[in-house]
């Protein structure tokens, strides 16, 4: 993975100025879903990279070595081998971006990817995941933990409460901490939009988590109601060019949660492709945090190549 | 495992992450054209009407060339057939209760919705338009404007009472339109019970397959008539006998001009270009592009616009996935174009923005009122006051905040100015092809003797007529221009007399200058009276009723000199009293909100004044016509310009004295004189907004001939006289209606 952001001074009139015009991004949202589809060859050539941009997700209670290391094994092989010969791709490596753990299993992910022999990236989530409803103090503890154990990635949740109250400054500084715990690591700061009451609200606590030096910004935990959504995510594409326009630096976009279907994740593509462009199209700007969504990627890679759908039985399970 | 069918591009693919063809087959429509054998006619009263020996032009693919099909070109006599049809078919249409015709809307909707794929590719396919806006877009909303159409004729019968249908409508389509602009004309024009014949360009297939669809339903073959001709038989279907009205359809939707406030405009300018670059062109029957091409001319012509901006100074941007080969063309910017420019005066070819900066909202505003054009807008602000200042201020049809290009129809979609007075959708769109129950139908015989030229030219001279024996006080002497009464700019009077034929009293011989100055001083108390309250309002024309009463026997003293049996008289006062008041209490009711499915969000549906009105009176009834004309146009917010009688002006200018007292100036001005030459200089006069003349044949040809100068809405008696002192005719709706137009103000919510 490339350099970190580094961050910005907090800026406040980044942000004061904003003014998020609902009806317009909801019509922009519509148009970019029907106005763009791929078919074919590209259909199926936009799948296996979609399968590159996936963090392949587990964040259940009933998590143990067992599932992790299965998930493991499928974030190594997310297709069958037979498909990608048959696309002629069985050679590009293609693995999925990351996989991603609660901080209690990131030991597990770690041997089972070093036992599969590949260096796959292990996230962790953390701070207090998914409320951020805990201490600050318990929180950087949670990421240093991780960290240790292994995790290169660190998917932080931010404290809500300060952005409903407009405490920009406490927030910047809150993650400006979490930046500093995660040492080497990437940060990656969950807004958790669906929790922030507007998109103006979205768009700002997109800012200030990239001035205070998140490395990807993401939409939400997949525990929220609401999660993933086009509208939103046109709102933090917008805050991720505009920071680039005003620093020169490239900021990743992570949306989670709700991404299940294959057809899903190619509006998701077009979606980036359409706002920022091709530049953002690679793991290192841009990422998918699914956990079933795989399936189902494979099972239309697997219609394309035979032209038949694919029986439950056809395709191993994650 | 089957076998695999995967082809070897995928690993490009891979990489380069490109867009790939999504075409849509259109095999459907070429097999429909292939049951004409791609020859195709004219549809009319339920058949294909393919008459021999005509000349044919071919329809082609506007992209490739290609020729899909022969279309035959109509003459007269199949204008004729087709009207014919029509007429047939209207004594039946219109005779059926409006619940018949709602089930025959809504059956074509069926219809529509089961045949959409051949109706989107079709149209896609013969006007290279992106398929996905005809799909999503143009097919949804014609099925949308049928049930729309259909639950407004249900309820006809109560809704509408009074009105009646006009009859048989000549529809005009422009050479490059979308068959959903046909659809906003058709649909209220059968919902209420008229009957339709078109006529479109040469090889303009999808408005006949409309036909055949609806001709295919049975009962009623011949309500929607389609001929293809050219632009030659326009005057030949207007002057069919039995056409009761001619609708024409505007182009596409051309070019933009876009304003942009000067502290903003280097980071909206930035925005705009960057979104422009990933906009994809290409074939419109592919499903991933935002806009196709439309043809060779339409290309020719965008090109043409864009070199002569450069070289009149401007800045051009363009950009976009867009193939090279004619007739594509990239999406274009264009800046810095000299306000004093040709090519800033013009219309704005698609797809052209034209993006000017200004400094305040007040500038934004004049700018944007400062076009011939007023079709539609939007106001793109976060302000909600401001955005509201503007979007009340724009002298537009239509203006959208925050949103562009919506449409709805229950929302009335029209324009003013040179964008024509006609309205479709909603209620307005129903009046269109309604008239009031009882009036003569038109008669389409326009008379080939009126000189043009000549019409009211010259003013006979007037020579003193003997000696006045008049009743004192003496009637007022002068124009009332400005509030006050002034002397003509002829400086010649012309005698009146009275009923026995003797000399009344003189009267000023207004012309061309005095018409001038009173437009000119309507213009000035237009925006103050705009401004004021429908109380306020009413409070003034209140204030009128009770002077009226007070010259009750002056007036009625006048009346008689004219003729008039004194209870009469006295009662014709009245009743002009009575007329003041009811509309000052009517107008309160500016206007409602809609409500549209889809949009969060109100529409405004709102009643604004048209401007400067001007209004010739009719000779009979010289009181109560000439009040009954100035109420309406005074409560609706208008100034008015008015000619009184020509017979006894005496009455109006009597009337004059009571608002030279109460009225601000400028609100009502009062010109008398020779009644051809006055309607001559005020239906050339371009900055009057409405005009409404009763007279003769001849003087209402004429007015509709003049106003097609500025395109005002016009309203004419051709030379029949109306029941004044009766409700209908004298204070019906359709003063109303004519005394303000409608603007759709629509405000999406969200936060």
């Amino acid at each position: 993975m490339s350099a970190h952001n580094r961050g910005t001074e907090l800026d406040l009139s980044w942000i004061s100025k904003i003014q998020v015009n609902h009806p317009a991004v909801l019509r922009r949202a519509e148009q970019i879903q029907a106005r763009r589809t791929v078919k074919k060859e590209w259909q199926a050539a936009w799948l296996l990279k979609a399968v590159t941009f996936i963090d392949l997700t587990t964040l259940s209670g009933d998590d143990t070595s067992s599932n992790i290391q299965r998930l493991c094994y499928k974030a190594k092989y997310p297709i069958r081998e037979d498909l990608l010969k048959a696309l002629n791709m069985y050679d590009k490596g293609i693995t999925t971006a990351a996989v991603c753990v609660y901080p209690a299993r990131v030991c597990d992910a770690v041997k089972a990817l070093k036992a599969a022999g590949c260096n796959i990236p292990v996230a962790s989530v953390a701070t207090g995941f998914p409320a951020g409803q805990t201490h600050l103090k318990t929180r950087l503890e949670e990421i240093r933990l991780a960290v240790e154990d292994g995790a290169t990635e660190i998917d932080v949740v931010i404290n809500r409460s300060l952005v409903l109250t407009g405490q920009w400054e406490a927030l910047y500084d809150e993650i400006r901490q979490f930046r500093k715990a995660c040492g080497e690591a990437h940060l990656k700061t969950i807004l958790a939009t669906g929790e922030l009451g507007s998109l103006t609200n979205v768009y700002k606590a997109s800012m200030i988590a990239m001035m205070a030096g998140s490395d990807f910004i993401k939409t939400s935990t997949g525990k929220e109601t609401v999660n993933a959504t086009f509208p939103v995510a046109i709102v933090m594409l917008r805050a991720i060019r505009d920071f680039f326009w005003k620093t020169g630096n490239k900021i990743g976009f992570k949306p989670a949660g709700g991404i299940r279907s294959a057809k899903d994740s190619l509006a998701w593509l077009s979606l980036v492709k359409e706002e920022l462009g091709d530049e953002w199209l690679k793991p290192e700007l841009f990422r998918i945090g699914a956990s079933t969504l795989l399936s189902d990627i494979e099972r239309q890679i697997y219609h394309h190549v035979t032209g038949r759908y694919a029986a439950y039985h056809d395709l191993p399970m994650s | 495992m089957a076998a695999t069918r995967a082809g070897p591009r995928a690993r490009e693919i891979f990489t380069s992450l490109e867009y790939g063809p999504v075409p849509e087959s259109h095999a459907c429509a070429l097999a429909w054209l292939d049951t004409q054998d791609r020859c195709l006619g004219h549809y009319v009263n339920g058949k294909w009407l393919k008459p021999e020996h005509r000349t044919s032009v071919p329809c082609q693919d506007p992209i490739t060339g290609e020729n899909l099909a022969s279309c035959l070109q109509a003459q007269a006599e199949d204008v004729a057939a087709a009207v014919e049809a029509a007429r047939t078919a209207f004594k039946s249409w219109s005779a059926h209760p409006g619940v018949v015709r709602a089930q025959h809307l809504v059956r074509l909707a069926k219809v529509i919705q089961k045949h959409q794929r051949l109706l989107w590719t079709l149209e896609s396919l013969v006007t290279g338009r992106a398929v996905r806006e005809v799909r999503d877009g143009d097919v949804q909303l014609a099925q949308q404007l049928l049930h729309y159409h259909a639950i407004q004729a249900s309820t006809q019968e109560e809704a509408l009472a009074g009105w009646e249908p006009m009859g048989v409508i000549g529809l005009i389509l422009p050479p490059t339109f979308s068959f959903l602009e046909m659809m906003w004309r058709i649909c209220p024009a059968l919902a209420v019970g008229c009957t339709v014949v078109a006529l479109v360009p040469p090889a303009s297939p999808t408005p006949l397959l409309l036909a055949q669809l609806s001709g295919e339903l049975g009962p009623f073959p011949g309500i929607l008539n389609v001929i293809s001709g050219p632009t030659s038989l326009v005057p030949v279907l207007a002057s069919q006998p039995g056409i009761q009205k001619v609708a024409f359809c505007g182009a596409l939707e051309g070019g933009l001009r876009l304003l942009i406030q000067e502290s903003v405009w280097d980071e909206a300018m930035r925005r705009l270009q960057e979104r422009m670059g990933r906009l994809r062109s290409g074939r419109g029957l592919d499903g991933a592009v935002d806009m196709g091409a439309r043809g060779a001319a339409a290309c020719d012509l965008v090109q043409r616009f864009v070199r002569e901006a450069q070289s009149q100074g401007a800045q051009v941007f363009q950009a976009g996935d867009v193939p090279s080969e004619h007739p594509f063309y990239p999406p274009t910017l264009v800046s810095n174009l000299p306000p004093a420019s040709p090519c800033a005066r013009a219309e704005v070819p698609w797809p052209v923005v034209v993006a000017s900066p200004f400094r305040t909202a007040k500038e934004a505003l004049a700018l944007a009122n400062g076009t011939p054009r007023g079709g539609s807008a939007s106001v793109w602000s976060e302000r909600l006051g401001q955005a509201l200042e503007l979007g009340y201020g724009l002298q537009v049809g239509t203006v959208w905040i925050n949103a562009h290009g919506l449409r709805d129809p229950s929302v009335p979609t029209g324009g003013c100015k040179e964008s024509g007075c006609s309205w479709h959708g909603g209620p307005d769109g129903l009046y269109e092809y309604l008239r009031p129950s009882g009036t003569p139908a038109q008669l389409s015989c326009l008379s080939k003797n009126l000189n043009y030229d000549t019409f009211g030219l010259a003013v006979p001279s007037t020579l003193p007529a003997g000696t006045e024996i008049g009743p004192s006080p003496a009637p007022p002497y002068g124009l009332f221009v400005g509030g006050r009464f002034q002397a003509p700019g002829a400086r010649s009077s012309r005698p009146i007399q009275d009923s026995s034929g003797n000399l009344h009293g003189y009267v000023a011989e207004g012309g061309a200058k005095d018409i001038r100055g009173a437009v000119e001083a309507a213009h000035q108390a237009f925006p103050g009276w705009a401004g004021q309250s429908p109380g306020a309002r009413a409070a003034l024309l209140w204030a009128l009723a009770a002077a009226l009463e007070r010259r009750k026997s002056t007036l009625a003293s006048r009346l008689e000199r004219q003729g008039v049996e004194l209870k009469a008289a006295e009662a014709e006062v009245e009743l002009s009293a009575r007329r003041l008041r009811a509309w000052g209490a009517r107008a309160q009711a500016q206007g409602h909100t809609l409500q549209v499915a889809g949009l969060r969000g109100p529409v405004l549906r709102l009643r604004e004044p048209l401007g400067v009105l001007a209004v010739v009176c009719p000779d009979e009834w010289p009181l109560l016509a000439f009040v009954s004309l100035l109420a309406p146009a005074l409560a609706y917010g208008n100034t008015v310009v008015m000619v009184p009688s020509a017979a006894c002006p005496l009455l109006a200018l009597e009337v004059c004295q009571d608002m030279a007292t109460l009225f601000p100036a400028g609100l009502a001005n009062v010109v008398t004189g020779d009644r051809d030459h006055l309607t001559r200089c005020l239906a050339l006069h371009q900055d009057v907004q409405a005009m409404w003349y009763f007279g003769s044949a001849q003087g209402s040809q004429f007015v509709e001939w003049a106003s097609a100068g500025n395109l005002k809405p016009v309203w004419v008696n051709r030379g029949c006289l109306r029941a004044w002192d009766q409700e209908a005719e004298g204070a019906g709706p359709e003063l109303g209606l004519r005394s303000a137009r409608t603007k759709a103000l629509w405000l999406p919510m969200g936060d």
